[in-house]
């Protein structure tokens, strides 16, 4: 078969992408789903880390992931991804971030540029499902607690004493 | 759209005939009678309260520290955490009154005290892991009552008090056979029903009752009848029951409030102790488990498995129980 390798002509994702687009509805059709994703885009190159509504969110991160990724292929001396972060990020000095902040950060990423997580929703208020989306690497503190410094967690008890069998079974074999 | 309902209410009306048809065969009268006192005993204690007192109850925690007033002897720190919010509920696995006595999270207040809702992520979750551990001691009992056959005459026993750094929980059964060499499909069908257990978030009630009851409820079980006097000796003559759905056994408790809270669980061995008349063998059943919503990866949970494989160092359920009491005390 003559085919070219799909993989090599467009980037692979490390996220899952939903097979068809959301219409995230809107008073201006399409060209208003865009901005909309536009404007998200943007705030997540900007502030790294955004608290929105999940649909919105997990549109807007295929497309995040697609422009980095394409930034990292291409580089900065290429017209086609120079058009698309013009596209995509509506402020223009965000280009320059892009290029130069975020493309040396992730070279050598082999998981995905972002990251999701699901937020409680305010209680009584809007029923849509919250999440926050944000840049790995971004330099705020972790949104998920470090279970492994505290030895006293039921699974660390239980490593560790994994461990100091483990060593003593070592040890009595190096004895005998 | 009726079509569907029906047909949904039809097979729904058959599953529950059958699950009807499968309690009344596989769980003998005796476990009926013995849900039925405890039943009546709930109700004659609720009823006794009479005339209810107020009590205050300081919360301690986050969001940040309020006084409830609540019912005494009706109120348990679970409807205290009702008043608190849904994530309350949910993640909390047991109560401390007054900074150091661990309650269980569906038993009543008393009288007033200070409260504080632990559950496994706390900096200094002993407390909640013991009572998570006999959780899961008790939990392979309803497991293993659910998983055998009635022809193989399964007699649960005892299970010792929670060592978490011997790598496993234990519980001690009787079966009529003395060369059970059990299977890995076997031993993974006990983790099964243990799994489901959890998946059924099953409330674990705690009840005191006076010997003489306990010894009603217990007539029929051989090795259970011969334990309790010598634990209500130790108790003055009250004995404290557990229930989780329609399983019943004796504990001295702590546990948390709900099956729900087990997550990764793993029966891994079934170990003979030693043959007790001409025709059964003691057997000690063991494994590991994590709470629910604790992430491991499978290379590190396979190391504690194989680890809960060797024989747990608690005393024999054929010695005598007098001095495994004596051990309970001082663990």
């Amino acid at each position: 078969m003559n085919q070219a390798d799909v993989t090599k002509l467009m980037s692979q994702l490390r996220i899952a992408v939903r097979p068809k687009k959301r219409n995230l509805k809107n008073a201006d059709g399409p060209e208003g789903r865009l901005l909309k994703l536009r404007k998200t885009v943007t705030a997540l190159v900007k502030h790294e880390r955004i608290e929105l509504f999940y649909n919105r969110a997990d549109e807007a991160r295929g497309y995040a992931e697609l422009l980095i990724s394409n930034a990292i292929r291409h580089g900065d001396r290429h017209n086609a991804t120079m058009e698309l972060a013009d596209y995509w990020l509506l402020e223009k000095q965000l280009v320059h971030k892009l290029f130069k902040v975020l493309v040396p950060r992730y070279e050598n990423y082999t998981v995905s540029y972002t990251r999701m997580y699901k937020a409680p929703r305010d209680y009584p208020g809007i029923y849509y499902r919250q999440s926050v989306l944000e840049l790995r690497g971004n330099p705020y503190p972790s949104l998920l607690a470090d279970h492994s410094q505290n030895r006293n967690l039921l699974q660390n008890v239980l490593l560790d004493e994994a461990r100091k069998e483990f060593r003593r079974q070592k040890l009595s074999d190096l004895v005998n | 759209m009726s079509a569907a309902t029906k047909l949904y209410k039809t097979s729904w009306c058959a599953l529950r005939q059958l699950q009807q048809y499968r309690t009344k065969t596989n769980f003998s009268a005796s476990i009926d009678k013995r849900n039925d006192l405890f039943n009546q005993e709930q109700r004659r204690q609720r009823d006794a309260v009479g005339r209810i007192d107020k009590i205050e109850v300081r919360y301690l925690g986050l969001p940040e520290d309020v006084t409830l007033v609540m019912n005494s002897n009706i109120s348990t720190p679970f409807n205290c955490a009702q008043h608190l919010s849904e994530g309350h509920c949910k993640r909390s696995a047991l109560a401390l009154i007054d900074g150091s006595v661990p309650w269980d999270m569906h038993r009543p207040l008393q009288e007033s005290c200070t409260l504080q809702l632990l559950n496994f992520h706390v900096s200094e979750p002993h407390v909640v892991n013991k009572a998570f551990w006999r959780t899961c001691s008790f939990m392979l009992g309803a497991a293993l009552n659910r998983a055998f056959k009635p022809e193989a005459n399964l007699q649960l026993h005892s299970f010792p008090g929670p060592n978490i750094k011997s790598g496993s929980f234990v519980h001690d059964i009787v079966l009529q056979t003395q060369t059970w060499q059990p299977s890995k499909e076997e031993m993974r069908a006990i983790s099964a029903e243990m799994v489901k257990l959890a998946a059924q978030d099953l409330r674990i009630e705690r009840l005191d009752v006076q010997q003489d009851l306990a010894q009603e409820m217990f007539k029929d079980s051989k090795y259970k009848s011969e334990q309790l006097p010598s634990i209500a000796q130790q108790t003055q003559g009250r004995v404290t029951l557990y229930r989780m759905g329609d399983h019943i056994d004796i504990s001295r408790g702590p546990m948390v409030g709900s099956t729900g809270f087990l997550g990764k669980c793993t029966i891994s061995a079934a170990l003979k102790v030693a043959e007790e008349g001409p025709a059964s063998a003691f057997y000690r059943i063991q494994g590991v488990a994590l709470p629910a919503g604790f992430q491991l990866n499978h290379v590190a949970f396979g190391i504690l498995e194989e680890r809960s494989k060797k024989p747990s160092p608690a005393r024999l359920p054929n010695e005598p129980f007098e001095e495994q009491q004596q051990q309970l005390q001082l663990s």
